[in-house]
């Protein structure tokens, strides 16, 4: 894998010219337009907007879970648009934690098991070790043996906050984290990313509607139809 | 009206969106199988049932020594049946200084009903195939006759006082009756000249058959009326009891057709219940939203039961037509091996193939529909709030019960019914439980395995209880497979067996003692193989312990029918091969004692003799006394002389007897023949070829029809396979994508699917041969009466097919999981 050091060192992530549109019925949808973007390493940034103006897109394409219509993303000096679906996925696992809006845990797998899976998927001989503390570290040692299912939402944010850091990754992209929480709970699960965050020196992505959270952030990107205002 | 127009609608958009593919593809292959198989099926017995009808020349034949009321006459006119009538005696026929004891066969109009004659106009010409009888005046002889009375074809021949036109050489006789042992050359006229013979007179001893043809449910109505009104002397000819050999067959192949069709109807039903479930499962939601707009639970049952209604005419609809095409398609394949009439389809097998349809659809598609009617308005609110799962007693409950209908339906038969069910119930219920447990013990192996093998174990440990309905579906499929496949091997090892290639294709009767050491000498000598020599003596049961047997015996029974004619009696030293003493004991006294007799079983029972019993005989004008010294049983489907009495040597000794053997003559050797009949003309040598090729052929039919029935349990099979994968998808998907989406490559998931279907493959494989195996077992001992044994192929072979065959179908199901984008499939989450 090709490494360009000379960008990575000051913005993990690059994106230039970067455009996605869709096939309708009703022709060609643009969703996103010419976003040109720089993040630097341990950069905290919030990216807001109304629904449908293209933020989740936007760190879908960053994290490399989709691929755009134009336009290039770096990751650490990795050139995701030049990559395949396997190259990638090893990206994500090696450098890229995430936390979503409906947690997105396996439901057939117990909070430990969900919280090593990240790192099994390396060949990682610790994971069970370093599941383990993480899961300790954010309150749910109690809660190893549970599957999600007998766990409460906020409880369930935390196995996904756990599986996100578990690989300490270089950058995490969280989508509408609260999303799904009560307010009392939201800020719980919030202090705890943040937290987390800075322990880790993580860069930290986040999507969300709320203007206070987006607050937290050291910069935030505003997105309105497709484009950065 | 408007809510019913509301379930179309839906119906319509939920079709729109592919959600019913699945459900309505199983829908029609399960509807096309039932009813391709229900008119193939129907057909081939209908055509079988023609076939042998040709042994009968009608589809009912009634023997009667006496002449046919007049009311019998009048009554079938009424239900609209053919009739015709034939009339055997015998009779002494002299021409040219020459004598000679002939069959003689008056035929009235319309013989043959069924089936056909052929006649030659010389010996070398060729073959006619002719459906009716002589005209008035014209005789068709037996070639016999020509050279035994030195006649030739245009000759005058004389029987009685009439002087007839032998005008062709009768060499087919569809309804030639297999009393071989009084057999005489025939000699067929019209009946209309019949009276002119001035050999029929009161008295006289004249076998009649009265013919009947017509449509099944007149003949079963005049078969009930004629009943009630026949004297102990006249019977109704049935093929199942007069003609052994072809019945036993016949009944084996019905019974396998039926079952057959009940295992793809099984199979289609459990692809039904997965895909409904699957329906159902994603419905939730859409349900949620419709109670909170304020329908009621039962307008929900109302709502998809219009739809599911709609569905199963439309698909059965779809199915009964390509079940037509199918069938048509498989008589097509198969029209090197039919008769050139095969009879045509019934609308009441198309009928009974949509019934089907419809009741699959409710017994299997109703118990996970009714779970729809459960979905709570909060679900809006709640999207983990799922609805109980529907009692498992109404979901087996019904699919046994239509099973259980069904294979009665097919098989008119409770003993089978109870034994499928019972032992089918008892292993699935037995099975499932070992599964859970295994399932659940392979569970504690998870910590020490790596991550492939353990996601592909946890795949089938994610929901017990589903893999282990998985397992016995997958299990259900493969046994049908094996069960078709063993079944069919074994039935048909099992009739070659009764037939060996060598098997006597030549009975040789009416031998004088003092022929017998000369003509056993020309066979030697002409390497023909031919089994013992039997003495014949012609003569009648007709005591009891001194008790008449009319009194005994029970009406329309086979020992009513041994009663009413000459049985052959005869004497042996050894016990004849294939015979086994069931009571009793062979002649043991040395010199053996006479007056002692040997019973067939079957007799013995019908007629109640026991051990010791003293029988009596009339021979001629004398009677026979014997003690029952052993019961016998023995294998009637074979074509060696089989004898309902044995006597001792020295019983029989007074009174005139000849011999019959029978022998195996291969086609290139035919003319030996001749020289037998030239050498003994007093001989009857009867050619069995005849009828064991067309044994033969309706075996080699059943066959064929069998391995087609084969393809469409497979069919099936695939069919509750990818149902089974699709009513996972939803889960694999989301779980492809979320493994995705932490670092996983495509190869990974390929892997875990791979040792997820290949596990349950292999368990499946491996109760397929366990289940299998008792059903076999249970099968053949108790229903078709084959010897077992277990089969170290299967052991080794099914659970590596299994494994390999769930594996690669079951990849190929959702091989596309590992190449949805991550992101797709989250934002739809």
């Amino acid at each position: 894998m090709q490494i360009q050091t000379d960008i990575a060192v000051e913005n993990i992530i690059v994106a230039e010219n970067l455009a996605k549109s869709v096939m309708t019925s009703e022709g060609l949808l643009p969703i996103l337009l010419s976003i040109d973007l720089r993040i630097k390493a341990g950069e905290s940034i919030a990216i807001v907007g109304e629904s449908g103006s293209g933020k989740s897109t936007l760190i879908s394409l960053l994290a490399g879970l989709d691929t755009p219509s134009t336009g290039m993303i770096s990751l650490n000096g990795h050139k995701l648009t030049a990559m395949d679906e396997d190259g990638r996925a090893a990206i994500r696992n090696e450098l890229i934690g995430f936390v979503f809006q409906s947690f997105q845990l396996l439901p057939g797998l117990t909070a430990l098991e969900n919280v090593m899976l990240p790192l099994e998927l390396t060949g990682d001989k610790n994971a069970k070790t370093a599941a383990t503390a993480l899961l300790k570290r954010v309150g749910l040692s109690h809660r190893l043996s549970h599957t999600p299912r007998q766990l409460s939402g906020g409880e369930q944010q935390r196995v996904a906050l756990a599986r996100a850091f578990v690989t300490r990754p270089v950058i995490l992209f969280a989508d509408e984290p609260t999303g799904n929480l009560d307010s009392k709970t939201g800020a719980t699960i919030i202090d705890l990313l943040f937290e987390l965050n800075q322990e880790n020196q993580t860069t930290l992505i986040l999507v969300t509607h709320d203007q206070v959270l987006a607050s937290r952030c050291q910069r935030t990107i505003k997105l309105d139809s497709g484009s950065m205002v | 009206m408007s809510r019913f127009n509301l379930a179309v609608k839906l119906l319509w958009r939920d079709s729109r969106s592919g959600e019913l593919t699945i459900l309505v593809l199983a829908l029609i292959i399960a509807v096309t199988s039932s009813t391709a198989i229900s008119l193939f099926a129907d057909r081939l017995q209908r055509t079988m049932t023609e076939q042998t009808a040709d042994f009968l020349a009608a589809d009912l034949v009634i023997t009667s020594p006496e002449i046919q009321p007049s009311s019998w006459s009048v009554k079938a006119h009424e239900l609209k049946l053919d009739e015709a009538q034939t009339a055997e005696f015998s009779s002494v026929l002299i021409e040219n200084d020459e004598m000679l004891l002939a069959s003689i066969k008056a035929v009235s109009r319309g013989y043959p009903l069924r089936g056909y004659l052929k006649v030659t106009g010389s010996d070398y010409s060729q073959e006619q195939t002719m459906y009716q009888g002589p005209e008035p005046g014209n005789a068709w002889v037996e070639k016999r006759v020509l050279s035994a009375l030195k006649l030739k074809l245009g000759d005058p021949l004389t029987v009685g006082e009439k002087k007839l036109l032998v005008s062709q050489i009768l060499t087919y006789e569809t309804d030639k009756q297999g009393d071989f042992y009084s057999f005489s050359p025939r000699v067929m006229m019209n009946d209309a000249d019949l009276q002119s013979t001035g050999i029929i007179q009161p008295g006289s001893h004249v076998h009649y058959f009265f013919q009947y043809r017509g449509e099944a449910h007149a003949l079963a109505e005049f078969n009930r009326w004629l009943k009630l009104r026949l004297n102990p002397s006249q019977r109704i000819m049935d093929i199942h009891e007069d003609r052994p050999e072809l019945g036993s067959a016949l009944s084996r192949a019905e019974r396998y057709l039926g079952l057959s069709s009940i295992i793809v109807i099984l199979i289609s039903g459990v692809a039904i219940a997965m895909a409904t479930r699957r329906y159902t499962e994603r419905h939730f939601n859409a349900t949620a939203i419709l109670r909170c707009l304020g329908l009621k639970q039962r307008d929900i049952l109302w709502l998809y039961g219009c739809q599911f209604i709609v569905l199963g005419v439309l698909a059965s609809g779809l199915g009964c037509l390509l079940g037509w095409l199918v069938q048509q398609a498989l008589f097509h394949l198969l029209r090197g091996l039919l008769p050139q009439h095969v009879a045509n389809p019934g609308l009441l097998a198309v009928f009974f193939g949509f019934i089907i349809g419809m009741a699959v659809l409710v017994a299997f598609a109703l118990p996970p529909l009714l779970r729809l009617k459960q979905v709570s308005p909060l679900r809006v609110l709640r999207r983990e709030l799922e609805p109980l799962p529907t009692s498992a007693w109404l979901v087996y409950g019904l699919a046994f019960g239509i099973i259980a209908v069904l294979i009665e339906r097919y098989t008119h038969d409770l003993n089978l019914t109870a034994t499928l069910l019972g032992v089918g119930l008892l292993t699935l219920l037995l099975l499932g439980l070992l599964v859970y447990g295994l399932l659940r013990l392979a569970g504690k192996l998870l910590p020490y395995m790596g991550l492939t093998w353990r996601f592909g174990l946890q795949g089938l440990l994610r929901n017990t209880q589903a893999s282990v309905s998985q397992i016995l579906a997958f299990s259900i499929t493969l046994v049908a497979m094996v069960l078709s496949f063993t079944v069919r091997t074994d039935l048909i090892d099992n009739w070659h067996k009764q037939l060996p290639e060598n098997a006597p294709n030549h009975f040789a009767l009416n031998i004088f003692p003092e022929q017998q050491v000369a003509f056993q000498q020309e066979m030697l000598q002409n390497g023909i193989r031919h089994s013992q020599f039997y003495p014949v003596v012609k003569g009648r049961l007709v005591e009891i312990n001194n008790l008449p047997v009319q009194k005994i015996v029970s009406k329309d029974s086979q020992g009513e029918r041994a009663t009413h004619r000459e049985l052959s009696l005869t004497w042996a030293e050894q016990l004849p091969d294939e015979n086994k003493i069931t009571a009793g004991q062979w002649w043991q006294d040395k010199p053996i004692q006479a007056g002692l007799v040997s019973v067939e079983q079957k007799l013995a029972d019908n007629l109640k003799i026991k051990l010791h019993d003293q029988l009596t005989f009339t021979a001629g004008s004398q009677q026979i006394k014997a003690t029952v010294a052993s019961i016998r049983a023995l294998d009637w489907d074979t074509m060696r002389p089989n004898f309902y009495m044995i006597f001792s040597p020295g019983t029989l000794d007074a009174y005139p007897s000849t011999y019959l053997t029978s022998f195996y003559l291969p086609e290139a050797q035919k003319n030996v023949l001749n020289t037998l009949v030239k050498k003994y003309p007093a001989t009857t040598i009867l050619e069995v070829d005849l009828i064991l090729k067309q044994f033969k052929t309706i075996l080699t039919q059943l066959t064929q029809a069998i391995n087609y029935l084969l393809y469409f349990s497979l069919l099936a099979g695939f069919t509750v396979l990818f149902a089974a994968v699709y009513a996972t998808l939803d889960y694999r998907i989301q779980e492809g994508a979320i493994i995705r989406t932490l670092g996983a490559k495509r190869s990974f998931l390929t892997k875990i699917h791979l040792i997820e279907f290949g596990l349950l493959g292999l368990i499946a494989g491996i109760l397929t041969v366990v289940i299998s195996e008792a059903l076999i077992y249970s099968l053949y001992s108790k229903v078709m009466h084959i010897d077992y044994s277990p089969n170290v192929y299967l052991w080794l072979l099914t659970p590596v097919a299994g494994s390999l065959f769930v594996a690669l179908a079951g990849y190929s199901g959702i091989r596309h999981v590992a190449n949805k984008s991550p992101v797709a499939v989250l934002r739809e989450l």
